[in-house]
């Protein structure tokens, strides 16, 4: 085989979109919690989910326009171009799955 | 395609290959079986074990169909009741439908990725047995009559010493975690085997999209099982000792148990299913005669799935009490999750549609599967959805779509897979004439069954009730719903007389008779103990092989490994991503220990069980002392250096590279481990914030010294590990460096247990104590597992275990002293931060 191999390392990058989904439902949640737990102002509440959604899609946007904008590195073979396709995959759907899970509950009441 | 390989110089007909191979992997007759470790030995043993425990929970359910068939029904008391409907459903998810789903993926898995066998033989061997006497303890309560009784999720505060003071609730407690322990060390051995043992060549691209399911699969259970463990811990803890982590009156919260049950329960769900869909993904396209469609867009859903599975755990617990936007979060998560199911869903129709479908009796059971999955999956977004869940839960309609998501989406492919690989297992095909009926029987009863009581739910029948007047309008639906019952019993049965006709009359059929392009059919019928008599070189991807052709040269073999050597069982570790093959792993030989250290194991359980705790805490330290002991005989204790494996290819040992199994399976650990701790801390905060009375409770004032000097003391003993890793690196003896590691651990438990000594308020007088108790307790606990590490590692230095190419062992150590020292300091520092938490509860509006 002529082409280097993939390091393990770069497995993470698959879970790596996700992950970040899994922080957003954590971080909206504990802010909502704690939000709720000390009485805060509807308006604050929101505000703060609202730039911690915002927070959280502007990372996802950032990993998936940094991975997009190079092309896959044929110099690792097919297994680096799957790799790469199926990275960029779980990023744009986890760039979806956060907007579309955290985006519109935004609007709902508060805390009843 | 799969290429053959050129033969070797030292190359052997197949026939004296094959005996040699069997003399060295081949469990011994007798009593020897005992001592068994071989995947396919295993794995069938769990099959059978799984199968049993299903045909029990079988019948509890058929008790619960004839209780509920009429009104007013004495047939059961409401006692017996409570205990067969509750572990219908404990043994059917925890006994059957986990260690089923893991039984496909030890037997299957090796062959499938072309290996001999997985990378911890005898970590595989002590799971069974856990598995088997976890599920033994329960089945034994059951008959003595004092078995669980509180539903199969054991919520709280019915399952509390107040509401269930009876050792029925710990025995779910103990009996379940303990077949958790085999689910959990199944999963990491299943995780490294896939990622470091594959056939070279197998690059990932390559790799099966059975193993691409079963790898995803294994790291979600070593994420999802956690939290439970954890649960069923602080429970247990609570019901022998007092500290009231779910007990409101002493500022525990009872919802503390549904979130740590649905971190586990939900994803759980997708536990069992994603194996299924690898056996669809494997099957279908052999049916169809065409390659998956989709192959990229299934990794990426099956990803999607693992991680979404996990945030929509809060769905069960939507009539709790939580705000509507909250809930709306969890709501979205659950219709969003349809979509990576689809994706799959469509995968398997474009197959079948874009190519040229034959009929058999494993597609009898795809189909069923399509149609009763379809249906689960679609009243599963009905209770996504908020108002909908409010009016349906605790119904009889709950219990309808669990059924045709667990039961169906489990039961017909797996059904599928019994009849496509039992030719691999026995050699002979089905009987058509009782298969196809047992099909139509056993889909004709679920449906009559399960459909109606959406029908039932909807007319407002709750659920776990044990009998009802008449008047509900329920009658009719019921008796139906338990007529069904019995023709999918009839069906089973048929199935049952099916299997042992096969096994006698079946027509014994070619090698490959599917067809099929996956390598665990490049092997004799029924397979040998080695699996493969050489390792195959996959050149192309591997879902495009002709096994039969390959299998002859395998025999003969002309691939990998097609020799023996010193009496070791070797197989071939590889590159994670390439499959480049790096070093070679010389596997364990048959042993007894695994089958000891359960049986101790289960002494532990049962000492708790029946409250002889000092007893438990022994058996708990011989079972660890046999662990070490186990260590002792792994690896090798000399240096070899790169060793011919075949295709002119020479590879060092595993004991003498940097990413061994061992290492990667550390990791899994960790990770497992991690996510315990990080419940933990979670359960600090939320019962910080929902549970009463912190206010009230007398503000801690730990020892800040102690915290420090425990901190301290992990410190040093990291530094020691790094110090003894080096010295051994460069050739000396580590045993200054090891001693002093044992000594900073020794001062860091005695400050952790000295600090939890004086917790304050008492751990058992208020939720606020038993919190940094748990917090503290678990650095203990860690730093006495390194203290193990280091005792194995002196020992292990002294018998030649260890040496400058062979430090694995002292990189272990230090990988998990540097893990301990993490969470230490984080739970030192959330200790010492509690008092001025709940100072800041106080604060409150």
């Amino acid at each position: 085989m002529s082409e280097r191999p993939v390091p393990p390392r770069h497995l993470w990058w698959l879970a790596a979109g996700f992950t970040v989904w899994c922080s957003a439902l954590v971080a909206l949640y504990a802010i909502h919690g704690f939000g709720c737990a000390f009485v805060w102002s509807a308006g604050s509440l929101r505000l703060w989910l609202a730039v911690a959604l915002l927070a959280h899609l502007m990372v996802l946007g950032w990993m998936w326009y940094g991975i997009s904008r190079v092309a896959p590195d044929f110099g690792f073979g097919p297994t680096g171009v799957f790799l790469y396709w199926a990275v960029m995959g779980t990023l744009i759907t986890a760039l979806v799955a956060t907007a579309i899970t955290f985006g519109p509950p935004l609007l709902l009441a508060t805390c009843i | 395609m799969s290429e053959s390989v050129e033969r070797l110089p030292q190359g052997t007909p197949a026939l004296r290959l094959h005996r040699q191979l069997s003399a060295i992997w081949a469990t011994g007759p007798g009593l020897q079986r005992l001592a068994a470790v071989n995947h396919s030995v295993i794995g069938l043993r769990m099959m059978v074990t799984s199968f049993a425990f299903f045909a029990i929970a079988g019948v509890l359910g058929m008790l619960t169909r004839v209780q509920l068939a009429t009104p007013n029904s004495t047939f059961m008391v409401p006692e017996t009741y409570n205990q067969v409907f509750t572990m219908h459903g404990s043994m059917m998810l925890f006994l059957f439908a986990i260690p089923m789903v893991e039984s496909f993926a030890v037997y299957l898995t090796p062959k499938i990725l072309g290996t001999r066998d997985f990378a911890f033989p005898r970590l595989t061997a002590y799971g069974y047995w856990c598995y088997l006497f976890g599920g033994t303890i329960l089945t034994v309560a059951l008959i003595a009559g004092v078995a669980p009784n509180g539903g199969w999720f054991m919520y709280t505060p019915l399952s509390s010493n107040v509401y269930t003071p009876g050792i029925n609730s710990d025995v779910w407690l103990l009996g379940v975690t303990f077949v958790e322990i085999s689910a959990l060390s199944l999963a990491m051995e299943i995780v490294v085997s896939i990622l470091k043992m594959r056939a070279p060549g197998m690059s990932l691209d390559r790799m099966p999209i059975f193993a691409w399911y079963i790898l995803v699969t294994a790291m979600m259970m070593i994420v999802a099982f956690p939290p439970l463990i954890l649960g069923s811990i602080l429970l247990e803890v609570e019901r022998a000792f007092g500290l009231p982590f779910f007990d409101p009156t002493r500022g525990g919260d009872a919802l503390l148990w549904q979130h740590l049950f649905w971190l586990f329960g939900h994803p759980d769900v997708y536990i069992i299913f994603l194996p299924m869909a690898a056996v669809l993904s494997t099957i279908i396209p052999v049916f169809a005669n065409r390659p998956l469609v989709g192959y990229r867009a299934i990794v990426v859903a099956i990803v999607a799935l693992a991680f979404l599975s996990f945030g929509i755990w809060v769905h069960h617990m939507f009539t709790v009490g939580i705000p509507h936007l909250a809930l709306a979060f969890f709501s979205a998560g659950s219709a969003i999750v349809a979509v990576p199911t689809a994706v799959q869903i469509f995968a398997w129709l474009a197959t079948l549609a874009h190519g040229r479908p034959r009929w058999d009796v494993p597609m009898l059971y795809v189909f069923g599967f399509f149609f009763i999955f379809v249906i689960g999956g679609l009243t599963g977004v009905m209770l996504a959805m908020v108002p909908f869940d409010w009016q349906a839960h605790d119904t009889y309609f709950v219990v309808a779509h669990m059924h045709y998501v667990v039961a169906g989406a489990l039961a017909f492919p797996m059904l599928a897979a019994f009849y496509y690989w039992l030719p691999l297992l026995t050699g002979r095909t089905a009987v058509h004439r009782l298969s196809v009926p047992a099909f139509w029987l056993i889909f004709v009863g679920f449906n009559l069954t399960f459909f109606l009581m959406h029908l039932t739910g909807l007319l407002g029948m709750p659920r776990r009730i044990y009998t009802y007047h008449g008047d509900e309008g329920w009658n009719w639906l019921n008796l139906l719903s338990s007529l069904g019952g019995f023709v999918m019993t009839i069906g089973f049965a048929l199935l049952v007389i099916d299997l042992f006709v096969q096994l006698r009359y079946g027509r014994r059929v070619r090698r490959n008779p599917w067809g099929s392009t996956t390598l665990e059919w490049a092997m004799s019928i029924p397979p040998a103990s080695y699996a493969f008599a050489s390792i195959p070189h996959v050149a192309t991807t591997n879902d495009g092989s002709a096994p039969g052709e390959l299998a002859v040269s395998l025999a003969r073999g002309e691939g990998y490994l097609g020799s023996v050597r010193n009496g070791w069982q070797e197989a071939l570790g590889v590159h994670m991503t390439s499959g480049v093959p790096d070093q070679l792993i010389i596997l364990p030989n048959p042993t007894y220990l695994p089958l000891c250290t359960a049986l101790v194991t289960a002494a532990a359980v049962l000492s708790m069980l029946f409250k002889f705790y000092w007893l438990s805490l022994g058996f708990a330290l011989v079972t660890m002392g046999l662990f070490v002991f186990a260590a002792q005989s792994a690896g090798l204790a000399r240096d070899y250096g790169p060793l011919p494996i075949g295709r002119g290819v020479n590879v060092p040992p595993h004991t003498e590279v940097a990413d061994a199994p061992a290492w990667l399976a550390l990791i899994c650990t960790l990770v497992a481990d991690g996510t315990l701790f990080t419940s933990l801390l979670f359960g600090t905060f939320y019962l910080w914030i929902s549970a009463p009375n912190w206010t009230t409770a007398i503000t801690p004032e730990p020892s800040r010294a102690l915290a420090f000097g425990a901190v301290a003391a992990l410190v040093v003993a990291t530094a020691a590990a790094r110090g003894s890793l080096r010295t051994a690196t460069a050739g000396g003896k580590a045993s200054g460096w090891i001693a002093l590691g044992v000594m900073a651990l020794l001062v860091a438990i005695a400050a952790a247990v000295r600090q939890i000594a004086g917790v304050v308020p008492d751990p058992r007088e208020h939720a606020l104590g038993a919190t940094a108790a748990a917090l503290l307790g678990y650095v203990t606990l860690h730093a006495g597992i390194g203290i193990l590490f280091l005792v194995s590692n002196i020992l292990r230095q002294r018998a030649g275990f260890i040496s400058p190419r062979r430090v694995l062992d002292l990189r272990l150590t230090q990988l998990w002293l540097d893990y301990t020292l993490i969470t230490g300091v984080i739970a030192m520092g959330l200790v010492l931060t509690l008092p001025a938490l709940v100072t800041v509860l106080g604060g409150r509006p």
